[in-house]
């Protein structure tokens, strides 16, 4: 029993802290958000000043507003993220999309998360950042592994425990049953590892109150605040996809984001000043609306970026605002991308983990040499 | 023949039953051809018959609607969830139980094929109706009839928002600033027929959507001149006008017309590798060998996409019966062969949440591209983690000895090395988590 033992520290030892020979762990934090569906960045964050914006679509701008800078407005439901810009702690990008110019959401989240401008790859940028950067790591949080994390690095996950653990003994031979099983190996000893480090943070992920995303911000926060906790956390969140009843649905989403915002805060605790979360999505929704009071598949949208790492980026609309007039529009009916997904991701790797040129071709080869937005 | 056997139940089917192996070891390939047989496809249980059809689902939705006027949405919200729990355990228990279990994977195939999940009020009511009258009817027909009957029944219908599309040039389009929705051509292009890199284009999903335009639900207040009726043609919503897509033109045929285009789809080369893969895919390995893709795209050209054909070329090929074990069991086919090997619904975990973060659960798909079919989606190291806290509360629940176990749900695909293992268990509930959670177990 003993070897075993030590057989499951060492797995844990090898996976977040890193062997004595890695660098050591940086300090700065990354959750990268994904809100599946296609947010609806122009119903989220419209240009009030814009005289197009009430004939392309009246019925969906926001009763309720928070002024920002420069004509903008936020939903009234993103209480925190508003607090946050005006303190110099969060900012937006509008007009934002990645290199891809396809409407289908499933090739669109590949792309995202591979880092591919048309074709989808097996394997995610932020798993090829892990290995370019070996003292990085990664977790994601909810059962299944997203695409961006997959790739020879290895990574972790966890979901909120629903059924009584089984015991150590059982889970050391299954260890061994699994010796010429390297697929299964891997993702159990991942899971031992990742559990270790949840009884081990003081404030268990078991304790939290919260429910859905604000639980998985908040279990991701306290992973990654954890002695040897990962660098970085992926958190997806479903329900943006809004072809009709829009105001509606977009409010019991927002609500919902508003909530895991603050519960991710909460329990960063201190590592806030460390940390950006950045929430992104697979594009933006027609500038019109399509008759249902909602909007269908379109091409830009806005990303959130909210965290203390920000620095001198923070409390700003980042980036080109392409305007609304008929002309402007991309195909005369999308928001123009003004902004590039990949040259935010770029910045966050060099602003956080100091990443140069080489090191970003090897994240994205298809966007090698491209822009890289700063952040600093 | 004994492996073969192993291999029929295995791969083929859903996991053996008791006795399953040695009943097929006679002619395995016999009796998977058996089973391509239309009736073995439909829902066989005694629950299944007292279940609703779509005209009970829109008459009930037509129902609520008023009562939801009226108050009383607490009960109403309870009544939906029963209905969907009792469409779910039907499903499970027929999977359980079945002696068509290869009919039964096919038809599962074809359901997650054409998700429509229950996602929304409207499909909470009409994703079990969908499956059982759009679906496993059609599993072994023609591919075309097949994609009509689901395209346009009203389960597809409302979950991809169709009674939300208004032909743009219509009279009630204009005057009450409506247009068209795009989402179901979209599916139906990229994830039905052609596939993503099939080679259509944004005029093709807008092309098709027009077609589609006029296609409603029963209980959408466009079908209200035709009451009693689970899916009306309301013309004054079609978009009027002949119609091109992928360069072929469509002359104007009103209700006629997005049936044409569903035919010509059917028969694209696109839709037949994209099909093709998709099949090779699920029954072979997550990156499935070229051959047998196009062995299988070969049978649906030449046959025009006759389903019963395809399982038929399916059974034949030789990559379809090679080892080692290379498909992980999705969350639910576990669960499915854990049940079936030892008679123990509770495997499905029953109503309770507490498998829901990881059990795939029938019409409960999170997107209209169902449930991901390569184990790289969903064998994190978290799902990795709950489905030994799953083997741990079946194999308390279990009488079967795990020796016993091995033998008749393995046969010879349990090693040597699995045998010795559960022998040394420190208690038998041990050694049966351990013979579910066993490779040759948690692969196919």
């Amino acid at each position: 029993m003993i070897s075993r033992r030590v057989l499951l520290a060492g797995i844990g030892a090898a996976t977040f802290a890193g062997p004595m020979a890695r660098a050591a762990q940086p300090k700065a934090k990354l959750i990268l958000v994904v809100l599946r569906g296609a947010m609806d960045g122009l119903g989220v964050v419209p240009k009030l000043d814009d005289p197009y914006l009430g004939e392309h679509r009246k019925a969906l701008v926001p009763s309720k507003t928070l002024s920002l800078t420069d004509g903008f407005a936020l939903d009234a439901h993103l209480t925190a993220l508003h607090q946050w810009f005006l303190a110099g702690e969060a900012s937006i990008v509008h007009a934002i999309s990645g290199p891809w110019r396809d409407r289908s959401h499933f090739l669109s989240q590949d792309l995202l998360e591979s880092g591919g401008v048309t074709a989808a790859g097996r394997t995610g940028w932020l798993n090829r950042a892990l290995s370019v950067h070996s003292s990085l790591s990664a977790v994601s949080i909810g059962p299944a592994q997203p695409l961006i994390l997959k790739g020879s690095a290895q990574t972790s996950s966890w979901s909120p425990p629903v059924l009584p653990p089984a015991s150590p003994d059982t889970i050391a031979r299954l260890m061994d049953m699994y010796a010429a099983d390297p697929i299964l190996q891997q993702a159990l000893g991942q899971a031992i590892a990742t559990n270790a480090m949840t009884q081990t943070t003081k404030s268990s992920t078991r304790g939290g109150r919260e429910q859905g995303f604000a639980k998985h911000m908040a279990a991701a926060a306290r992973l990654m605040t954890a002695p040897g906790g990962p660098n970085i956390a992926v958190v997806c969140m479903d329900g943006w996809d809004t072809h009709s009843a829009q105001i509606g649905r977009l409010g019991r989403s927002l609500r919902a984001l508003n909530e895991g915002l603050i519960a991710g805060r909460s329990a960063l605790k201190e590592t806030w000043e460390d940390t950006v979360i950045a929430c992104v999505t697979e594009f933006g929704r027609t500038v019109r609306d399509n008759g249902a009071k909602g909007t269908d598949h379109g091409t830009a949208g806005a990303a959130f970026l909210a965290g203390g790492a920000l620095k001198t980026a923070g409390g700003k609309m980042l980036g080109d605002w392409p305007g609304l007039a008929p002309g402007a529009l991309y195909q005369n009916r999308d928001l123009y991308p003004a902004n590039d997904l990949h040259a935010l991701f770029k910045g966050l790797l060099t602003q956080l983990y100091g990443f140069d040129a080489p090191g970003l071709a090897k994240v994205f080869p298809d966007t090698r040499g491209g822009p890289v937005m700063r952040l600093a | 023949m004994l492996m073969e056997a192993a291999l029929a139940s295995v791969r083929f089917g859903l996991g053996a039953q008791p006795g399953e192996m040695a009943r097929a070891a006679a002619d395995p390939q016999a009796w998977l051809r058996a089973q391509i047989n239309p009736t073995a496809a439909h829902l066989g249980t005694r629950a299944a018959q007292a279940l609703p059809t779509s005209n009970d689902a829109i008459t009930a939705l037509v129902k609520r609607r008023k009562d939801m006027k009226a108050g009383g949405d607490e009960a109403l919200r309870r009544a939906a969830r029963r209905s969907l729990v009792q469409e779910i355990s039907a499903r499970n228990q027929h999977a359980q139980r079945t002696q068509t279990p290869f009919a039964e994977r096919w038809a599962q195939f074809w359901a997650n094929h054409f998700t429509v999940a229950a996602t929304r009020i409207e499909t909470v009511y009409l994703a079990g109706p969908f499956e059982r009258e759009a679906i496993r009817p059609h599993v072994f027909g023609r591919f075309e009839t097949l994609l009509k009957a689901a395209t346009l029944h009203a389960g597809m219908l409302s979950y991809l928002d169709n009674h939300r599309s208004f032909g743009p040039s219509t009279r009630v389009a204009q005057r009450r600033g409506l247009g068209l929705n795009e989402n179901l051509a979209r599916e139906v292009l990229e994830l039905h027929t052609l596939g993503v890199d099939g080679g259509y284009t944004q005029t093709d999903v807008e092309s098709l959507a027009k077609a589609l335009t006029g296609y409603v639900p029963g209980f959408s207040p466009a079908a209200r001149r035709d009451p009693g009726k689970p899916v009306v043609f309301a013309e004054f919503v079609h978009e009027p006008g002949a119609k091109t897509l992928m360069r072929q033109c469509f002359r104007a045929d009103g209700q006629g017309q997005a049936p044409a285009m569903l035919d010509f789809l059917s028969q694209h080369p696109s839709t037949a590798n994209h099909i093709s893969r998709k099949l090779a895919r699920h029954f072979i390995a997550d990156m499935p060998p070229r051959s047998a893709v196009d062995a299988l795209t070969h049978t649906f050209n030449r046959t025009r996409g006759d389903l019963g054909a395809i399982a038929q070329q399916l059974i034949e090929l030789e990559e379809a019966w090679a080892l080692p074990l290379v498909k992980v069991k999705t969350p639910q086919e576990l669960m499915i062969s854990a049940a079936r090997i030892l008679g123990l619904s509770s495997a499905f975990g029953g109503a309770r949440k507490s498998y829901a973060g990881f059990a795939q659960t029938p019409l409960l798909a999170p997107s209209p591209a169902g449930w991901a079919d390569t184990a790289d989606v969903w064998l994190s190291p978290d799902a990795m983690m709950k489905r030994v806290e799953w083997a741990n509360q079946v194999a308390r629940r279990s009488r079967m000895p795990a020796n016993v176990f091995l033998t008749e749900a393995l046969g010879p695909l349990a090693s040597a090395a699995d045998h010795s293992t559960l022998r040394r268990a420190e208690s038998p509930a041990q050694a049966m988590t351990l013979a579910l959670m066993s490779p040759a177990f948690q692969r196919r």
